[in-house]
């Protein structure tokens, strides 16, 4: 599904060039949960915001379905990341002056279709958990719950691939069991291709893959031990 | 179609649930500078039209007639008058005889006969006082004393710069120094008549330029200076008053075809100078408007770029989660539009019943008269148009910018 060669990414030019990402290759199947680890600095957010369109790199391939992604104009990256892509990031990313069935439903706004996300989006925050809460503004709202209403958002417009970026680094332990239960569930019951940047060891369990990058490069790929 | 429903949705969401102290403060910022670009340009024409009316008023009429180019005075008055009276819109005619005089005050006083003393020339003219109070307003401005009888001889109405005293702006060695009702003063024509006059009104029209500079007897008794054989049925002017001030043109036309051998004109035509001045208070107004405009563009702009920028975060997570640039730029646009509006709304009530409805009741008391408010339909449109461009100009350019660079960039600023 995810196909990346030679990838490279340098911030900076001149003397000030720094290299994130050196050459990394890798391959996500349709259907997996993969982890990205790493030390900070390592480039785990990098490779992220790169596989997610966020970001580009400096050289080499990267094609989803044979797709080179590296060749999208301006509108058609962004109808991947509306139609095929989803979004948690690591601080609550929800939308101020919005309630939350409205942070939910904003991406299908995007599509200009009636079809029906006012429905989709209460049924979604039901399997949240958060239903009694969609007209509480987000400020309202505890960490956890934040980042589960923007696990709703993300999953709103049917994605085929949802990035996560850290998404337990600013919750608790119960809120951080709970969401990546929510990541669980969504992988064996949709199918949803899920990659996910942590740095929490124990994030591991819940995952088919583990990727360890050091220094710009991949270390180490393999299935987990729950695999 | 979408694009738009979207736009709308997120401006919307913008402006009624975002800070409301930032709405508050964009709309007071647009609303104070849309009142101020009224006012300025308003006092100016306020000015001109206080000049404007101060002419028609008190030395003009609407309409001027004078002899043909070849004669010194207009004959068969009665005739004209009774013709021009019939003609639409007028409401009133009066025939002038007009003549220089040199003034004394206080001349028995001198040392020497052939010392200045208290004298200067100034323009005296005959007028029946009834017709005259049809045309112009000068007997409104007795200050002290009273207006002329038809059937008065040796009285004299002096305006205020002639007297002099503590109410006249002119300096006092170019008046008489303080000359009061009920005093006398000598008048010396061209012709060499000489005659004593007893002041009955002192007048003060704030026509700095021309009424106030003149003295009023009857018609009769300057017909008898001049020669009551020649001038018992002439007039060196007549003026004319109309019902309506715009119909001047209309009037004029049809006084012309009338037929008597004379010059018609509208007071316009002998603004002189003082359509020059006025001229000059029109450029200084549309600098004044131009410079109020771009000092309002410059303010709302940086209020607007503030609080566009205090958004790059929420634009780069629109962004991210697959908003087009086009629903983002359009939110801010509807954004920017809506406080423009609003701006224009709440602005012009604050001009239409704050600020002109003060002037009206407390007009500015300047030296040419009380000046109110005047709101031309040009200084609407202007600073409508003015707003709203840079309303849109003020809001696009930020969020352009911030469209334009990486998503990464706009949520963590990195």
């Amino acid at each position: 599904m995810i196909e990346v060669r030679n990838l490279h990414k340098v911030y900076g030019r001149g003397p000030a060039a720094t290299p994130a990402l050196k050459g990394i290759a890798l391959s996500v199947e349709q259907g997996e949960f993969v982890a990205i680890m790493g030390r900070s600095g390592s480039g785990k957010s990098t490779l992220l915001h790169i596989l997610g369109l966020l970001d580009s790199p400096t050289q080499g391939e990267f094609r989803i379905q044979g797709t080179d992604m590296l060749r999208l104009s301006d509108t058609d990256e962004a109808r991947y990341r509306l139609e095929e892509f989803g979004y948690v990031f690591q601080e609550f990313s929800l939308l101020p002056g919005m309630s939350v069935l409205e942070n939910v439903y904003v991406p299908a706004l995007g599509l200009g279709r009636n079809n029906g996300f006012k429905k989709r989006a209460t049924e979604l925050l039901r399997t949240v958990g958060l239903v009694d809460r969609m007209k509480h503004d987000p400020t309202e709202l505890s960490g956890g719950e934040q980042q589960r209403a923007a696990v709703a958002r993300a999953l709103i417009n049917r994605p085929k691939i949802l990035f996560a970026d850290e998404p337990t680094a600013s919750l608790d332990l119960a809120s951080a069991r709970v969401v990546l239960d929510l990541f669980r569930r969504l992988n064996n019951e949709l199918k949803l291709t899920i990659i996910m940047v942590t740095h929490e060891p124990d994030d591991a369990q819940y995952v088919d893959r583990v990727i360890w990058l050091k220094d710009g490069l991949i270390a180490d790929d393999g299935p987990t031990a729950s695999k | 179609m979408g694009t738009l429903k979207l736009a709308v949705f997120l401006a919307y969401k913008s402006i009624f649930k975002g800070n409301r102290w930032s709405l508050l403060l964009i709309l007071m910022v647009m609303s104070l500078s849309f009142a101020n670009l009224l006012l300025t340009p308003s006092i100016l024409s306020g000015v001109t039209d206080a000049i404007d009316r101060q002419r028609i008023d008190t030395t003009y009429g609407n309409i001027v007639i004078d002899p043909q180019h070849n004669e010194y005075s207009i004959a068969r008055t009665r005739d004209i008058e009774e013709a021009v009276r019939r003609v639409p819109g007028v409401t009133g005619v009066s025939s002038r005889l007009t003549s220089s005089a040199l003034f004394e005050y206080e001349w028995k006083l001198k040392d020497r006969p052939e010392d200045k003393g208290k004298s200067g020339t100034w323009r005296v003219v005959g007028i029946d006082p009834i017709h005259e109070s049809e045309v112009t307003t000068i007997h409104r401005h007795i200050f002290d004393g009273t207006d002329l009888e038809p059937s008065d001889r040796d009285k004299i109405l002096l305006g205020i710069e002639i007297a002099g005293g503590e109410r006249s702006e002119t300096a006092p060695f170019q008046t008489l120094q303080g000359a009061r009702v009920g005093d006398t003063v000598r008048l010396t024509f061209p012709n060499g008549v000489q005659r004593e006059y007893e002041i009955k009104g002192l007048f003060r029209a704030r026509d700095i330029a021309v009424a106030d500079h003149t003295a009023f007897v009857t018609r009769s008794e300057m017909a008898s200076v001049l020669g009551r054989d020649v001038y018992s049925d002439r007039a060196h002017q007549m003026v004319v008053r109309l019902g309506d001030s715009g119909l001047e043109a209309r009037a004029v036309e049809e006084i012309r075809a009338l037929g008597f051998p004379v010059e018609v004109r509208t007071w316009h035509d002998y603004s002189g100078a003082l359509s020059g001045v006025v001229s000059s208070f029109d450029i200084v107004a549309s600098l004044i408007s131009g410079i109020g405009l771009v000092v309002a563009g410059i303010v709302m702009f940086i209020v607007i770029y503030i609080n566009v920028l205090h958004s790059r975060r929420h634009i780069g997570i629109l962004r991210a989660i697959g908003i087009g640039r086009g629903a983002i730029i359009g939110s801010y646009l509807a954004q920017a539009l809506f406080y423009s509006t609003l701006g224009i709304v709440v602005g012009g009530l604050l001009f239409g019943f704050g600020i002109q409805e003060y002037f009206a009741r407390y007009p500015l008391d300047l030296a040419i008269g009380q000046v109110s408010l005047v709101l031309q339909p040009g200084t609407v449109v202007n600073a409508i148009t003015g707003l709203v461009a840079a309303g849109i100009f003020a809001g696009l350019v930020p969020v352009l910018h911030i469209t334009r660079q990486g998503i990464i960039h706009a949520i963590w600023g990195k």
